[in-house]
């Protein structure tokens, strides 16, 4: 800047030297040039400069030509030159200003920069100061490990002791469990060698055992073969001992018949005896057969007794029932007397007290109140039926009533609108008079008025007048006209409306036809109404209405749910014991059908209850038949003997149990008189002696041991008696 | 002096609760007895409200009960429940033949109502127990007119809490019961001033 300065000093100077001069002369440039060569290095903006400061001696000569009084082309070149340096110099000056400023601000960056660097030094110095409290500190907690590290170290090398102590002492105790192993496998192998002898001695002896064995089984088979011999020889002793035993038996057999020899030697001595008593023996044969007649009639008379009182039993059985039945049928009886005592009581209660007590009395009076009590349902059915006809009659009434009322209603309602239209068309008509008048006055008026312009302006050509009043007066009236139409249109959309209005028949009808229905549905919905309330009612007992708010809980271990589970446990269990219960059941049958068959094959071993009882029954009807028939059959017998008697003449009994026949005739002399005969093995008839027998000897001889013929010897017999009977009788 | 004697009278929310659960007890027990759902040798006589009354002895019903009403006691001291049901059932079916509801109805007493956990009654503890001696009386009526129970039959207590109510453990929600062809009669009620109880008895209309 001081170069250009200077520079720029020189050239003025020079330029006054020039001006000095004032003498025209060619412009020198040489010093120019050299002061421009000494600058020529000193910045390349200076060439420009150059031309500038060509434009400046120009400008210079410009000025030297206005002083020196130049051409004014060239005086203007030259202003145009100061001008345009001025500028240039005033940019110059522009220039420094803002380096100059941009200076200050580096100056300022700087100084900023500075102080940040200031800060930040400070920063790292006291980040320095702490770090170095740190590497202190650090220094100390080094220290404190190293102390702590000679200590674990003395530690170590004392654990290195106790160690290495404990392993020598574990050594020498592995060294003594060696040497104790050493003797344990000593005594093992010590044992072993023993053991493995004993085997050997065991060996031995199982060896020596084994030749016994063969020893004994030989000897076994010697044994066997020797007790089948002993049993050979057994068999033959059990041969001889039962040939002995027979030998016996024949003895004995031969000694009892030798007995029975000598017994019979007795019996034929005892016989001989006998034979020699035998008149003895015939006295009391005859002896002994009386007792036997005699025995055997006790015996008829037992039986016949036996019966009886088999048949005062029976009698006694059913008195006994009779007896029993009288004594509740007593019971029966005094029941049903106490019994009639109450009728009777009941009976005079409800009869009338002066009347005799009877059951037709007690009838008649219940059928009385019965037919009061018919006549009363009749007359209370009759009055309820007509209570419901009133009723319903009333009903209808009521609806017809209310029907009516809505009709006045209805009416009312019209009248009231027609009144209304009334009072309104009053009201138009009297607005429309009001207009109306209002009218006539307006026309009046106009009456006046054109008098007075007919007083007043009488100038004015009076057709001209007139032809207006006319105008104005059409006018109007085309205008009343119009108002009149409207007025006229009002009033008959008005009538329409009425007309409208008025209800029709049909819709009467129709409206009626509603109203009906209305009424029903609104009957229904009240019932609805009062059965809701009901049910409101019952549900507000039971209290469970807008249950939505609550929610309902219980305890878990309820009794319930415990009699549930109970029950449900019975049931299971009582399903399992019928399942089991059934398989039983079928597993009884089929055993019970295998039994039957059992019992079948085996001839009725074990019977069957019901079986039993059922044979039981059937023997006991069995029975019953059978006494039924011995009944019978003796009434036959009896009948058929009396029939024999009376036909034949001779009563013919059986006696004993033998068949063995006495026979006794009607016209016998006496009951002592009596025949017996014998019905022997061959089927022959043979006569036994009797003392009647022996006083008909000559007979007997005559027809039986000559003809051999039973009916004609009692055919004889019976003439014989007869004819003696009828002799006595004559 | 005075404080005490007026604190003497009061019943609190807790106190009525308590009435009411003991009214329980003695109810239920009464109708186990009359309605014949236990044997009659399972039962204890007590006298209680004037009256004798049969308890049972079963230590299972008892501890049931004793749950139950502890339970109840807490929420009635809330005044959470609506009603609280006695359902009797066929034990083997599980048919609803009967069911008693005590209804119970909060009532603000006639103390300092401001604050509604805090509420106090000066009914005095006598009128109460007479007016339950009066109910339990009518329970035992019932028993003229109700039908014959002729089947094995149990019972389970139910009750109608707030929906928001937490339930502790061992309870369970259960589902409303029905009774088909109901009849339902109300007997009297009683109230401790701060609890309305209306007892309902609901059975089977014998067909």
């Amino acid at each position: 800047m001081d170069e250009i300065r200077s520079s720029m000093d020189n050239m003025m100077a020079q330029f006054n030297d020039s001006v000095t001069h004032s003498a025209p002369k060619k412009l020198l440039f040489n010093r120019l040039s050299t002061s421009y060569t000494d600058d020529f290095i000193a910045s390349p903006k200076k060439r420009r400069l150059d031309s500038s400061d060509n434009n400046l001696n120009s400008t210079g000569s410009l000025n030297s030509s206005l002083n020196s009084s130049l051409g004014p082309w060239q005086n203007s070149q030259l202003r145009a030159d100061i001008i345009e340096l001025k500028a240039r110099n005033s940019q110059l000056q522009h220039e420094v200003e803002r380096q100059i400023k941009e200076h200050r601000r580096a100056m300022a960056v700087a100084e900023s920069k500075s102080t940040a660097l200031k800060q930040q030094c400070d920063i790292t110095s006291k980040k320095m100061i702490e770090m170095e409290r740190n590497v202190q500190i650090m220094r100390k907690r080094e220290v404190a490990l190293k102390e702590e590290a000679c200590s674990a170290r003395a530690e170590l090398a004392q654990l290195k002791m106790k160690f290495d102590d404990s392993i020598d002492s574990l050594q020498k105790e592995k060294s003594q469990q060696e040497e104790d192993a050493r003797d344990v496998q000593l005594c093992i192998n010590n044992d072993l060698a023993e053991y493995r002898r004993m085997a050997h001695r065991a060996d031995l002896e199982l060896q020596a055992t084994r030749t016994e064995l063969e020893r004994f089984r030989r000897r076994h088979d010697e044994f066997k073969a020797r007790v089948s011999g002993h049993e050979d020889l057994r068999s033959d002793f059990e041969k001889q001992s039962q040939s002995l035993k027979a030998a016996n038996e024949r003895i004995k057999e031969l000694e009892y018949e030798i007995q029975s020899y000598n017994d019979w030697k007795e019996v034929t001595k005892a016989s001989q005896e006998r034979l020699a008593s035998v008149p003895d023996l015939q006295s009391e044969i005859e002896r002994l057969r009386h007792h036997n007649k005699h025995l055997n009639t006790l015996i008829g008379d037992k039986l016949l007794l036996e019966e009886k009182v088999h048949d005062y039993k029976t009698r006694l059985d059913r008195e006994e029932g009779a007896r029993a039945e009288a004594v509740s049928l007593q019971v029966k009886l005094s029941h049903v007397e106490q019994e009639l005592k109450e009728w009777v009581k009941v009976a005079q209660d409800h009869c009338l007290p002066n009347t005799l007590v009877s059951p037709m009395a007690l009838r008649s009076r219940i059928e009385q109140l019965l037919q009061e009590d018919i006549v009363h349902v009749a007359e209370k059915t009759t009055s309820e039926s007509d209570t419901k006809h009133l009723q319903a009659t009333v009903r209808e009434l009521e609806q017809k009533c209310s029907v009516y009322l809505k009709n006045i209603e209805d009416l009312n309602i019209g009248l009231k609108r027609h009144k209304n239209f009334k009072e309104r068309l009053q009201r138009k008509l009297i607005t429309v008079s009001k207009e109306r008048d209002f009218y006539k006055q307006m026309v009046e008026n106009f009456d006046k008025d054109l008098t007075m312009s007919n007083t007043s302006m009488a100038d004015m050509t009076l057709d001209m007048q007139v032809r207006y009043r006319m105008e104005v007066l059409e006018r109007t009236v085309t205008g009343y006209k119009d108002m009149c139409a409207t007025l006229e249109r009002e009033i008959q959309a008005m009538r329409q409306q009425e007309q409208l209005a008025e209800p029709s028949g049909e819709g009467y009808d129709s409206v009626k036809k509603e109203l009906d229905t209305l009424r029903l549905e609104n009957d229904r919905l009240r019932r609805r109404k009062e059965e809701m309330e009901l049910e409101l009612m019952h549900r507000c007992l039971r209290g469970d209405f807008n249950m939505k708010e609550f929610k309902v809980v219980h305890l878990s271990e309820n009794p319930a749910a415990e009699a549930y589970e109970s029950s449900k446990n019975v049931m299971e269990k009582l399903q399992a014991e019928i399942e089991r219960l059934k398989r039983r059941n079928k597993k009884l049958e089929d055993d019970q059908e295998q039994r039957l068959n059992e019992t079948t094959s085996t001839g009725g071993m074990t019977m069957n209850f019901k079986e039993f009882n059922q044979l039981r029954a059937e023997l006991e009807s069995a029975n019953g038949k059978m006494r039924k028939m011995k009944e019978c059959f003796k009434a036959a017998t009896t009948e058929f003997r009396d029939v024999c008697y009376m036909l034949l003449g001779y009563r013919i009994d059986r006696i004993g149990a033998n068949s063995n026949y006495r026979i006794s005739s009607m016209y016998a002399e006496s009951p002592e008189d009596y025949l017996d005969i014998t019905l022997n093995e061959s089927n022959c008839l043979a006569l036994l002696e009797s003392p009647y027998s022996r006083t008909l000897k000559p007979a007997i001889d005559q027809q039986l041991a000559a003809s051999n013929s039973f009916p004609a010897f009692f055919s004889a017999l019976t003439l014989e008696l007869f004819q003696r009977a009828t002799v006595t009788i004559t | 002096m005075s404080t005490a004697q007026a604190t003497k009278n009061c019943i609190t929310l807790k106190g009525s609760a308590q009435i009411i659960v003991e009214y329980l007890k003695y109810g239920i027990n009464s109708i186990l007895f009359q309605r014949g759902i236990y044997p009659a040798e399972d039962f204890d006589n007590t006298q209680h409200y004037g009256l004798t009354i049969l308890m049972s002895k079963d230590p299972k019903i008892t501890t049931f009960l004793q749950n139950v009403l502890s339970q109840t006691e807490e929420w009635l001291s809330k005044n959470m429940i609506n009603k609280i049901s006695m359902v009797i059932t066929n034990a083997h079916t599980k048919e609803v033949l009967e069911c008693w509801d005590f209804k119970m109805q909060a009532e603000l007493g006639d103390g300092d109502t401001s604050d509604p956990s805090k509420l106090t009654s000066t009914k005095e503890l006598s009128r109460i127990q007479n007016e339950i001696r009066d109910v339990m009386r009518q329970i035992s009526a019932t028993v003229s007119y109700l039908p014959l129970l002729d089947c094995i039959c149990t019972f389970d207590v139910m009750i109608h809490t707030l929906q928001n109510t937490e339930l502790p453990a061992k309870w369970d929600e259960t589902g409303a019961i029905v009774i088909q062809n109901a009849q339902a009669v109300q007997l009297r009620s009683f109230s401790t001033g701060l609890h309305k109880v209306d007892t309902v008895v609901n059975y089977k209309m014998s067909t």
